[in-house]
């Protein structure tokens, strides 16, 4: 058990899936990538409602991206694989860096995370170095843990280049 | 001699006699051509910013973001900061956001709330009016007299007004009147506008990005239709796998006609520099606005209804503005930072009081679509990146500007007379090009001679001195 009474091979397992999507996202074995989200996972980067909020209602208020369902996901790795997209032509280049990983809460199969990530991109206009806030919710399914939902708190704004699923 | 930088020979942007050299409009021999260096002389540019931007009407921004006295919106006319302040009556105020002491920005956020502005560095304070109606320690620093605060009261900016909502300014005094600048344009605010039964509203959040490329490729790209068949193939082809997939209902439906094929379409110069594309809906059912068809029907003219349901419409209005009613509605806001780079901030805006289910399905749409995070801007901004980066070498010196040309009309076409719009020049087709020649025509003009409707000196006066 660690300090805040949560398993430690639990804590383990998170960090290690949250690095997988990343790791997975880097390589661009997207495939892989689905495969850790639930069908009916949503995945949700609110925008900057003022220099110092973001949009706090997805359903009401507009967001960068807010795809529910999995199959959301699948247009994105869809329309990334077509190379017919001008923007994912030639493909930046990424390197995800997770780190400060909690796991917040766990309850029977349901768990919740939060995690940082620097993500290095590098593309048509040189190098960009970008960040994030993650807060998972997790589901266990059949013994492995998928992601059910995951928000991405972008800190960037005045954003260079386009922004998909591999660059967050 | 090259600069180095572009790599244009020295100076090809530069003003000889004017900027005319630039724009090779011998339409009688079948020629409209505009050369690249539009895009990428700083000579041009800076001529842009101080006669266009600083020279007559932009956009500021829409009422609904400054709603209550004291709620204020800092924005800029070219280089110039400026913010718009709702006053105690009710009326709107536009001011030099600049502390009249040191220079420094006075308003510490983009969007807030005042009943008076301090500057944070002296404490020198404004009111909602502009007045200077504190000086921090001025017994000690200033000869007493009464009234001496009046010389630093806040200068007003040249003019303001604003059209359905819809709020410009200009730094200098001696434009002409709004609704003569809007001119034919105005119609086509009035298409957005009358959407709502209580008025339009912005809709929380917004998105900031940079596009490595010139301004006018934004204005010239929000009414090209040329482009759409074949650089949102790639969107049309997501979506067809997308339902075939799920099977989403009504306004959840992406609609993706338009991109594929072929509909009834058509281009307006409206004078002025603003230009206006427009094409047939081809399930106009999964629009938003559907819901409230009855109370339109009821309310507005046949043919304008008929434009606001049937009819998607990407509205651009010189210089610094786009209001878009196609997938989603949206204001897209253009900052040209240098010839090279434009800031782009888009918003939402929708009418106030409509159902959640048909806010949620216009957000919904406005992700998908717009957005650099969206399918189908993010490729828009790499396009004109691309068009930026093939315009730097001297081979590469002429865009043809003459698609349709041919089919063109002059004035407006029965469509137009129907909604009741005086086109400078109608085109049947959103593929053509003919609008691009009033753009570039006002361009020319703004930059010969200075602020719109300033008075434009005789045939054989001093253009360009």
């Amino acid at each position: 058990m660690s300090a805040n009474g949560i398993d430690a091979a639990l804590e383990r397992e998170v960090a290690a899936l949250i690095s997988r999507e990343a790791m997975l996202l880097d390589r661009r074995r997207w495939e892989e990538w689905l495969d850790l989200y639930a069908e009916d996972a949503v995945y949700w980067a609110p925008a900057w409602a003022s220099e110092e909020e973001t949009t706090s209602d997805p359903e009401t208020q507009l967001n960068l991206l807010y795809l529910k369902g999995r199959g959301r996901l699948e247009d994105r790795v869809f329309r990334i694989g077509s190379r017919q997209s001008w923007a994912s032509l030639p493909l930046d280049r990424t390197v995800h860096v997770i780190g400060n990983v909690l796991v917040e809460r766990a309850q029977g199969n349901a768990v919740e995370a939060t995690a940082n990530c620097i993500v290095h991109v590098y593309g048509k206009k040189g190098a960009q170095t970008r960040g994030s806030r993650y807060d998972f919710a997790f589901r266990r399914i059949d013994g492995a843990l998928r992601i059910a939902r995951k928000k991405i708190v972008f800190i960037d704004d005045r954003l260079e280049g386009p922004v998909d699923i591999y660059h967050l | 001699m090259r600069n180095e930088r572009t790599g244009h020979e020295m100076n090809r942007g530069a003003e000889r006699d004017g900027f005319r050299h630039l724009v090779d409009d011998r339409v009688d021999e079948g020629v409209f051509r505009v050369d690249r260096a539009v895009y990428t002389d700083d000579a041009v540019f800076q001529a842009e910013i101080e006669r266009i931007f600083e020279g007559g009407w932009v956009f500021l921004c829409h009422e609904s973001q400054v709603e209550r006295p004291g709620d204020y919106w800092s924005t800029e006319i070219g280089r110039q900061a400026v913010f718009v302040m709702r006053q105690t009556d009710g009326s709107l105020g536009c001011f030099i956001n600049v502390c009249s002491h040191r220079g420094a920005v006075l308003t510490p956020l983009k969007q807030g709330s005042a009943n008076v502005l301090t500057c944070r560095f002296h404490g020198w304070v404004y009111d909602r009016g502009g007045r200077c109606v504190k000086i921090k320690n001025e017994e000690l620093g200033y000869p007493v007299s009464e009234g001496a605060r009046e010389r630093f009261n806040l200068q007003r900016i040249g003019a303001l007004d604003s059209y359905k909502g819809f709020v410009f300014g200009s730094l200098r005094s001696d434009v002409p009147p709004l609704r003569d600048h809007l001119g034919a344009a105005a119609r086509w605010i009035d298409l957005l506008a009358d959407q709502g039964r209580d008025g339009l509203e912005v809709v929380p959040g917004c998105s900031t990005y940079v596009v490595h490329g010139n301004w006018k490729l934004q204005a010239e790209n929000s009414v090209d239709g040329y482009h759409v068949t074949t650089l949102h193939s790639v969107f049309a082809a997501t979506v067809a796998q997308r339902d075939a997939r799920d099977t989403t209902a009504g306004m959840r439906r992406t609609e993706s006609g338009r991109i594929k094929g072929k509909v009834p379409s058509g281009t307006y110069d409206l004078g002025n520099g603003h230009m206006g594309l427009w094409a047939m809906h081809t399930t106009p059912d999964v629009r938003p606005i559907y819901e409230a068809r009855a109370w339109l029907v009821e309310s507005l003219e046949p043919a304008e209804v008929e434009w606001i349901l049937n009819r998607g419409r990407n509205l651009y209005l010189f210089p610094n503005v786009m209001l878009m009613d196609n997938p989603s509605t949206q204001i897209r806001f253009v900052k040209p930072v240098s010839p090279r780079l434009t800031e782009v901030t888009v918003y939402c805006i929708a009418p106030k009081g409509e159902s959640d289910t048909a806010r949620a399905a216009r957000l919904r749409k406005f992700e998908d679509f717009y957005l650099t995070a969206g399918m189908a801007t993010s490729d828009d901004a790499a396009a004109l990146e691309a068009i930026q980066d093939g315009s730097l070498g001297p081979p590469s010196q002429w865009n043809d500007m003459t698609r349709g040309m041919d089919v063109m009309v002059a004035g407006p076409d029965r469509d137009a007379r129907e909604l009741g719009f005086e086109a400078a020049a109608s085109c049947p087709d959103w593929e053509h090009e003919g609008m691009f020649h009033g753009f570039y025509r006002t361009w020319l003009e703004r930059l010969e001679y200075g602020a719109g409707g300033a008075p434009r000196p005789s045939e054989n006066g001093a253009a360009g001195a």
